[in-house]
């Protein structure tokens, strides 16, 4: 069995605002190890985002992380300075996120952009980093990198830029990599481009994935594992096998059924889960999902369940969790 | 270091289908009233405003009047000292024996009269100009009149209004059998000069409005062009359009105060802050300070109030300015 | 680029022209005829048509206004009537340029020096106490209008410190180096504050508009220094608005000179515009307000080179 790359334990991240106080992670759990593939699958405003940030250590005003452990490679990162945490950015754990026209500096070429990253991390001569910077391009799909480092962003289609980020991040070659949403805003064909490139890249050179999404069809073909939030909560997780097999979880279920299956008949309405994601500052009593849940009873209203072990690496938040079934 | 892209992103998913939804000018509204800066801004406003209306009523004497005079000039009397009379300078007396607290009066009166006055000809103006351009974008007649505006301001203001002035000569203007006043001549002057950037401001936010989904939802349902424009477009261009008149306000205060400093703004004995503090350069040096800080603290403050007023006004309307956070 | 160049250059032209146009009507819209007003009360008819005939005012209004042009092109803005009586205009605002020049050129160095490092704290200490105290100062910068300042630069230097350059006047460089560099500093004061605190905060706003967007969340999540960032993505992305201002507010420290000039009784072409205007000296207000708006479309022309130059976007043009 492989290392454990990365732990979080317990974490609370908070955010205060005007209005209010907002519990993004609400005391959540999880686990990666080496040359695995997680999944992080929610809706806005789940906490997905903010629980990679909290590992990146990019929680800054007004939000704080109030509590917990975040182990990489057995080193806890929440006790490092901002100085120590730089050095790790980029180099040992990297972020890619959701491509638009402003995630690069319009004013440097991409070349240089890429380029930087190498100088902060690494002591190689700068003709060594062009060379490298080329190699990635080439390693990342684009054709003709030598012309097109340097180029500038405004020169390069939304595919490209997301490659380039790509390139970017696995300059180093990170042991972890973390992709916030990396196609939501491209076309479904680059999409699966962006996705054979990143299996690719994971092969090669042996990365731990985080790939957070709201897309649940996307987790099929590239993790190994998936953890589904809801308000700020982990509500379940499982093998991608098992969790496709037999959800555990109301939320993940609907999930399942909103995907459109081409190979069944569609027959009637397209299912959407019915209600609102709830308000981070005014969460409801008891279970946060029940609301929206076709299973909720009086318990369930009343009393908020916690994450357990229904099964070895099988965890799920619901109270009714052996009641329910298809 | 604060990381506003981060965290604004992390706030806008975190914060979902919660307060109740505010009209533009509600929210806008709301977040003045937090505004503590643009709140002094209107108060100091305001109360210029009143000191300037109500002039004839809290001025403590006729500004014209000379007190001591016995022929043409004398000295300066400091504030709090007494005519000959007995007439209390309350903040002292200029180069004519006249009470400057009186003139200082008179003289916002008739800044605040010509600003507003400068202001609204130029709105009027300006956005019926722009408000044609841009609902006729990209025709002729809207190419006209941005190469209009263009030419204009390649004009510095200062220097155009001085050239009209000049144009035009000081004082009273017969135009064939129109008599133009002084004050209503400097006035269309300052109209014509700022004019164009209403011009261009409106025309930009008019054809942002047409953009709009509302504006296509009134066309398939057949709305007529005119009624497009008038009633949905223009409420919401409003707001900016405020904004801008505010700041205006400011700077056409400053050119106006500036052309009567240089002498060609009213004519004396016309009280005039500007003039006052031209007439104010000579007793410098004879320690005579209150002549020239009076009417320069009463523009500079005008000006302050106005700056103020528009700048919160524009972080009013600024959505990320309002959903700035605590800590 | 170059077809962005010469997109403004086309443009400038004919602004030029058309502006030109407006200049050269000034005269005759004034009431009663140039002529008339010229003369004043000396309103002999023969007198009358003698000068008419003599600045070619009875030809017809576009041969005058080609004549006009004509000559102003080779550089003869014609001849003062009242000021100077036969001096030529040209030589009137050459004579005095050079200290309008000078004036505005030292204001604009410091004002940008200034303006720029302020604006550039300030955002970096967003709400801090450096932030609150240069934004006070920002706002009061443009809200004294500049003669108010100027004056009270002089009270505080020339009359209560009882300095002699502090009552305004002017010393040829020729003459002394330090006498007329001292003598310029409260008039370069007194016109550069506005001009700064208009920069300062467009600077302010820049950085922090800068300071939100994606890219600079890009280049942390790298793990790259905050001083790489701030120079390379913020400061050189905030620049470029700041640039257009710059060149924008230059209108403004061409009006602002001419009222510097009358408070500090400097012997510049602002001072000389004004005068013309009292004197009703048509010719040298026409030349003065030409000369200022080929200045300024000029200084546009250089903003908009120096905006296409920092701005790859513009460089390059629209890629794939």
């Amino acid at each position: 069995m492989s290392a454990m790359l990365l732990q979080i334990n317990d974490l609370i991240t908070r955010f205060y605002t005007e209005d209010g106080v907002v519990n993004a992670v609400d005391d959540n759990s999880l686990y990666l190890n080496e040359r695995e593939t997680l999944g992080i699958v929610g809706e806005s405003g789940s906490g997905k985002t903010v629980t990679a940030l909290s590992v990146m250590g990019l929680i800054e005003n007004p939000g704080r992380i109030e509590h917990g452990k975040i182990l990489f490679k057995g080193q806890d990162l929440l006790g490092k300075s901002e100085k120590q945490m730089q050095e790790i950015r980029g180099k040992d754990i990297a972020m890619v996120f959701q491509d638009s026209l402003s995630s690069l500096n319009p004013t440097l070429t991409v070349g240089e952009q890429i380029g930087r990253v190498l100088r902060f991390h690494t002591k190689l001569s700068s003709k060594r980093i062009q060379h490298r910077v080329v190699e990635l391009l080439k390693q990342v799909g684009i054709p003709e990198p030598e012309k097109r480092a340097t180029n500038y962003p405004h020169e390069f289609s939304g595919g490209m830029r997301q490659r380039a980020l790509i390139a970017m991040a696995i300059s180093c070659n990170p042991a972890l990599l973390i992709l916030d949403e990396p196609t939501t805003a491209l076309d479904v064909t680059i999409e699966a481009q962006i996705f054979e490139l990143v299996n690719r890249l994971k092969e090669e050179f042996g990365m731990g994935t985080i790939l957070i999404t709201h897309d649940l069809a996307v987790v099929a073909n590239s993790c190994n594992r998936v953890i589904i939030m809801y308000a700020g909560r982990i509500v379940e997780e499982a093998l991608v096998d098992s969790l496709y097999e037999r959800p555990l979880h109301p939320y993940t279920r609907g999930l399942l059924n909103s995907i459109l299956r081409l190979e069944e008949e569609t027959q009637g309405t397209l299912f959407s889960i019915p209600g609102e994601v709830p308000d981070l500052i005014d969460l409801p009593d008891g279970c946060n999902f029940s609301p929206r849940c076709r299973y909720a009873n009086e318990r369930c209203w009343q009393l908020d369940p916690q994450l357990e072990e229904i099964a070895p690496g099988r965890r799920a938040a619901c109270l009714r969790v052996n009641d329910i079934d298809e | 270091m604060i990381d506003a892209a981060m965290n604004r992103d992390q706030l806008e998913e975190t914060k979902l289908g919660m307060r109740p939804h505010r009209g533009l000018l509600e929210e806008f509204w709301h977040n003045f009233k937090r505004n503590k800066l643009s709140l002094v801004g209107g108060v100091i406003v305001v109360l210029f405003f009143i000191l300037g209306f109500l002039a004839p009523l809290l001025t403590p004497c006729n500004p014209v009047k000379q007190f001591d005079a016995l022929r043409g000039e004398h000295n300066p009397l400091p504030p709090l000292s007494r005519s000959k009379e007995g007439h209390l300078f309350l903040l002292g007396s200029d180069k004519f024996g006249r009470d400057i607290l009186a003139r200082a009066l008179y003289g916002t009166r008739t800044l605040l009269e010509l600003a507003v006055g400068a202001i609204a000809i130029a709105f009027v103006l300006g956005v019926f100009m722009g408000a044609v351009a841009g609902y006729t974008k990209g025709s002729w007649l809207d190419e006209l009149i941005m190469r209009a505006v263009d030419i204009m301001l390649s004009f510095p203001t200062l220097v155009l209004a001085i050239a009209l002035l000049g144009a035009f000569g000081i004082g009273k203007t017969h135009i064939g059998p129109i008599v133009l006043s002084n004050m209503v001549k400097i006035m269309v002057v300052i109209a014509i000069t700022y004019s164009p950037r209403f011009a261009r401001l409106m025309r930009g936010v008019v054809l942002q409005e047409m953009t709009e989904d509302y504006v296509a939802a009134s066309k398939v349902a057949g709305a007529s062009g005119g009624r497009i424009i008038t009633r949905e477009v223009f409420v919401n261009t409003m707001p900016p359009i405020m904004v801008q008149a505010s700041l205006m306000m400011a700077t056409t205060v400053l050119t106006s105060s500036s052309l009567s400093f240089l002498g060609l703004g009213l004519q004396p004995p016309r009280p005039s802050l500007g003039i006052m503090l031209n007439e104010a350069r000579d007793f410098l040096f004879l320690g005579a300070w209150w002549y020239a800080i009076v009417p320069g603290v009463f523009i500079s403050l005008v000006i302050l109030g106005f700056n103020l007023l528009g700048d919160g006004l524009r972080d009013s309307l600024d959505p990320r300015q309002a959903r700035r956070v605590q800590r | 680029m170059g077809t962005y160049i010469l997109k403004r250059l086309l443009l400038a032209v004919p602004t030029l022209v058309v502006a030109s146009m407006v200049i050269f009507l000034l005269i005759h819209i004034a009431p009663g005829g140039p002529v008339r007003v010229m003369l004043g009360p000396m309103q002999d008819e023969v007198l009358v048509a003698k000068l008419r005939h003599q600045l070619g005012l009875d030809l017809p209004l576009y041969q005058q206004y080609l004549r006009w042009a004509g000559k102003a092109l080779h550089g003869d803005l014609g001849i003062s009537v009242t000021i100077q009586r036969g001096a030529s205009v040209m030589s009137l605002i050459v004579q005095r340029f050079s200290v309008t020049l000078e004036v505005a050129f030292l204001s604009i160095v410091v004002a940008l020096l200034i303006a720029v490092s302020t604006g550039i704290l300030s955002a970096l200490r967003q709400n801090r106490l450096p932030d609150h105290i240069a934004r006070v100062i920002a706002l009061l910068g443009v809200s004294i209008p500049n003669f108010f300042l100027g004056i009270m630069l002089i009270l505080l230097f020339g009359v209560y410190f009882l300095k002699p350059w502090g009552a305004g006047g002017f010393v040829p460089l020729r003459e002394s180096i330090g006498g007329n560099l001292i003598r310029m500093l409260l008039p370069a004061i007194a016109l550069g504050t506005a001009y700064s605190a208009i920069v300062m905060r467009m600077m302010r706003s820049a950085m922090l508009d800068v300071m939100g967007q994606d890219y600079v969340r890009t280049a942390r999540a790298m793990g790259i220094g905050w001083a790489s960032i701030v120079r390379k993505d913020i400061i050189k992305n905030a620049l470029i608005p700041v640039v257009t201002v710059m060149g924008n507010a230059i209108g403004y420290l061409l009006g602002g000179s001419i009222v510097t000039e009358t408070v500090f009784r400097l012997p510049g072409v602002g001072n000389l515009i004004i005068t013309g205007v009292f004197r009703r000296d048509f010719p040298v207000i026409q030349g003065i307000v030409l000369t200022i708006v080929v200045v300024r479309i000029v200084v546009n022309l250089i903003v908009d080179l120096l905006y296409s130059y920092l701005d790859p976007r513009i460089r390059y043009g629209r890629g794939e």
